[in-house]
């Protein structure tokens, strides 16, 4: 028995360093292979998008370019802390984040180099790029107010600062303070009527809540069809999520609700952006620049976009029919970095008024 | 002097070697105590401290409580008595563990939400319109619900292995002297699990309390929340290091009263015996009331999340890409398994070192290696970065001699992240082995080496084999840990190297759950596995 006991040990340790080894010379052998096929390199990406048209993207581009696309994903904020960390060593070339406040915060730690072309700028308006060319947007989503439409007219409807009303007392929904979109949604209002008014915004709503915040975008759509609120602040791709969901009961929700852009008369609706820059110390720059082109090229933008409900920021691009069924809309006129700039406040703004 | 100086051996040098290495990376962590504030500081104490801190207490106290009373209580009716299905839930009672917490919180708020099945179906076949706060599970006691249906196996797993494999002797003693079963339960049971309870319960509590998952998607503060806050929100991640830091002096505090809870009596061998507890057989109403009780806690911590994982799966098939989903199992399953067995074969060592030296330091030393299980697991990932960006520049001499052309080596591979998990999950494993040695106290070691025997011979011929129960409760119980492990291995793994955990967070992350279930639904499938193997290699009893 006792024979058998160590028997079984060493025979595992064996096997699994046997597996180890295999896994790297397999890794080895297709290291080789990719370096005899095609000469033109690699390029790392450390990425807190995880969507799967991503991936796809990434093979196409390794397509049409032999340059291999290697994947952390990961939190952006823990992704940039591995950069620092692995300061001028660091193996990453490109840092994608779904938020621009974090590549904000990436720029600001020295953690970012200029990228610029003729075809970036061509293919990006200028308002979705970092005026120091730091880092460049790749979609959009707008954080939108969705209604039920049986019981709100969306005439009653008008701008995020209109739901600290009384009328709307105890019938808004939003998720906690947790969300970096809440948190860039005000951020945004400090930039555009100041610290005390967003206070007083960031108040009303707490004072109008249909309950204390609880789970995500999608739950606040459920709580609406549920009766507890009627009117709720989330993105608009949770919301075309939601349209398009295997569950028949999550569309039948959303059919229910109504989407409206707020702000039109006034500041224009909450935009953010996903987006990358390229690292300092890339050691393969130049491919990193050939990937922000093809994945804001017209043929990624439209799949990019479309995939996950987005917006392109490719303005040659239309977005997909579901958006466009919504409508254009105006969007904030502020310099997107200062979504980053105003995180930190925002977020002490959050606990003072007890938004949860 | 000289009494310590004669202990100083293998076993010494090795513990001492194997718990500073586990040590080092938290030396980051715990001196952010002693940082200065940041201007941020008195703003996280006003807003944030005193109420995060009460909702953590009070979802450690009652998930404590909760765990303790299922996992014992099944741990005792297995042990003790034979009834129908009694053999299948031995280990399908340990199954709920596969399912990662926060998975578990997205299944069972998808089966009660407004579209889940339970409203769903009301709603449209019987045309019942609940009060939707009735099914709101994203709150404290939603939570505490869910902590305890996915962790009390902590607790059952360990007790149970203790109570049928080593308390044979007592627990019939007692029944020899005619005590009744609750007697027995109250003056034997509880006082001599004791141990394994407080183990498995400590196990419990760590894990609550630094979990970011669950209390993230239910909108709960938690003292994590306010790690997390700090850190992403404010961008202050000193600020968040001296927070992790705090709650390492809690769990050290907690560290201290286990060890005074545990201290005092001893329990072990009184023969070399092994032997598994002659169960007694129930009857009747008893009979029916134990299998529906272990039918109720397996169909509601297992059965039904995984019924509902296998729905999202056939609803999204053909929706989720399929492709490498053979890849990203083998990684799991290889990263997850030599982990385990490096921490078992560690903790073999620092356990036993801990076990023959006859000093306070050697019991108290390796407790400190717990200290990686205390807080989440991102700040644990930021504290191994440095280490391994600090060995490799130590290093980049040797690289350069050895013609590699990177300063990066060790920390882009895969050794970093084992060594993180290892640093991690040694508590897991540590806590069951520390439990089997308590159990066999040092006389048959002390009479194997007084007859001459050397002491890496008893240790096979003698410890091993009497240990064989924790050792494999342990390495499951880190397998299973690692298999579903979030924090640690989406920061610090290779590129290119997917695993099922993170697949599954991939989707959970942007609140596509029901794509998420694929991955997920392997987690529980690969784990489940595990657990019938290694039941199986447990019930060979030995001759």
């Amino acid at each position: 028995m006792k024979r058998s006991m160590i028997f079984l040990v060493v025979a595992m340790m064996l096997v699994l360093s046997a597996c180890s080894s295999a896994n790297n010379t397999n890794t080895k052998n297709e290291a080789a292979k990719t370096g005899s096929e095609v000469k033109t390199g690699e390029v790392n990406l450390y990425t807190s998008r995880h969507y799967d048209v991503d991936n796809e993207l990434y093979k196409k581009f390794e397509e049409e370019t032999g340059i291999k696309v290697n994947v952390i994903k990961g939190e952006a904020d823990e992704l940039i802390e591995r950069i620092k960390r692995e300061g001028t060593a660091t193996k990453a070339d490109i840092l994608l984040t779904a938020d621009v406040g974090r590549l904000f915060r990436a720029k600001e730690d020295g953690l970012l180099q200029e990228v610029s072309s003729d075809i970036l700028s061509k293919q990006v308006p200028s308002n979705y790029r970092d005026t120091d060319d730091m880092w460049v947007g790749l979609t959009k989503r707008a954080r939108v107010l969705v209604y039920n439409k049986d019981k709100v007219k969306p005439e009653d409807l008008s701008t995020y600062e209109a739901l600290t009303e009384d009328q709307w007392k105890g019938r808004v929904l939003v998720r906690s303070s947790e969300s970096v979109y809440n948190q860039s949604l005000l951020a945004s209002f400090i930039e555009i009527n100041g610290e005390e008014k967003a206070k007083e915004w960031a108040q009303g709503i707490v004072n109008n809540f249909a309950r204390n915040p609880e789970g995500g975008d999608r739950d606040q759509a459920k709580a609406i069809a549920a009766g507890i609120g009627d009117i709720a602040i989330m993105n608009t791709y949770y919301f075309g999520q939601m349209l398009n969901s295997q569950e028949p009961e999550e569309v039948k929700v959303a059919e229910n609700l109504g989407v409206f852009f707020p702000n039109q008369e006034t500041t224009g609706a909450h935009v953010n952006i996903s987006g990358a820059g390229v690292v300092k110390g890339s050691k393969n720059a130049e491919n990193a620049l050939k990937l922000l082109e093809f994945l804001t090229a017209e043929e990624a933008q439209a799949k990019f976009a479309s995939a996950n409900y987005e917006y392109p920021v490719n303005n040659n691009v239309e977005p997909s029919e579901l958006l466009k069924s919504w409508g254009e809309f105006k969007e904030q006129d502020i310099p997107l970095s200062t979504l980053g700039e105003n995180n930190a406040k925002a977020i002490m703004i959050f606990n003072e008024v007890g938004w949860k | 002097m000289n009494r310590y100086l004669a202990n100083v051996n293998g076993w010494t040098i090795g513990a001492i070697l194997i718990i500073i290495l586990l040590f080092i990376p938290n030396v980051s962590i715990v001196t952010g105590i002693f940082s200065s504030a940041s201007e941020n500081w008195a703003h996280i104490k006003e807003y944030m401290l005193v109420n995060y801190i009460k909702s953590s207490l009070t979802l450690v106290f009652f998930t404590a409580m909760f765990t303790v009373v299922i996992g014992l209580s099944l741990a005792w009716l297995i042990a003790q008595y034979d009834f129908p299905l009694r053999s299948f839930m031995k280990w399908a009672l340990i199954l709920p563990l596969s399912i990662p917490p926060f998975i578990g919180a997205y299944t069972y708020h998808g089966i009660v939400n407004y579209t889940g099945v339970i409203q769903k179906t009301l709603r449209n076949q019987f045309e019942i319109v609940p009060n939707p706060s009735f099914f709101d599970i994203m709150n404290v006691p939603g939570a505490i619900f869910i902590y305890t249906l996915f962790l009390y196996p902590y607790v059952y797993m360990i007790t149970r292995i203790f109570l049928s494999h080593q308390s044979a002797s007592l627990i019939e003693s007692a029944r020899t002297l005619g005590k009744g079963p609750w007697e027995i339960f109250l003056k034997v049971v509880i006082p001599i699990s004791r141990v394994s309870i407080i183990g498995g319960v400590s196990l419990v509590v760590l894990e609550v309390l630094n979990d970011y998952g669950v209390v993230k998607y239910f909108g709960i503060q938690t003292f994590s929340t306010a790690i997390f806050q700090t850190w992403f929100g404010l961008g202050d991640l000193d600020s968040s290091i001296k927070l992790a830091a705090s709650l390492m002096g809690i769990v050290i505090f907690i560290l201290i009263i286990e060890r005074i809870l545990r201290g005092g009596k001893q329990y072990s061998y009184s023969t070399t015996k092994v032997r598994p507890l002659p169960l007694v057989k129930l009857k009747g109403k008893s009979a029916v009331f134990a299998t529906m009780y272990t039918l109720v806690i397996f169909s509601i911590a297992f059965l039904v999340p995984v019924i509902q994982l296998m729905d999202w799966v056939i609803l999204t098939f053909g929706k989720v890409p399929m492709g490498e989903v053979l890849v990203y199992t083998r990684n799991s399953v290889t990263v997850a398994a030599l982990s385990a067995t490096l921490i078992i074969v560690f903790s073999l060592i620092v356990g036993n070192f801990s076990r023959i030296v006859h000093h306070k330091f050697a019991k108290l030393l390796p407790k400190l290696t717990i200290l990686g299980y205390s807080i989440p697991g991102a700040v644990i990932a930021v504290a191994v970065v440095t280490t391994f960006i600090a060995l490799d520049r130590f290093l980049a001499p040797v690289y350069e001699f050895i013609g590699i052309d990177s300063g990066l080596v060790l920390s882009v591979s895969l050794f970093m992240l084992i060594s993180a998990y290892i640093i991690r999950f040694f508590a897991i494993g540590y806590n069951s082995i520390e439990s089997g040695f308590d159990k066999i106290g040092t006389d048959f070691r002390d009479a194997s080496r007084m007859l001459g025997v050397s002491r890496l011979r008893t240790f096979f011929k003698i410890d091993v084999p009497m240990m064989k129960g924790a050792i494999i409760s342990g390495f499951v119980l880190v397998f299973v840990d690692i298999l579903k492990e979030i924090p640690l291995t989406l920061i610090l793994r290779p590129f290119n190297y997917d695993t099922l955990a993170t697949k599954a967070f991939q989707y959970a992350s942007d609140e596509k759950i029901m794509e998420a279930s694929q991955a997920s639904l392997l987690i529980v499938g690969v784990s489940a596995i595990a657990i019938i193997i290694f039941h199986k290699l447990l019930r060979e009893e030995p001759k």
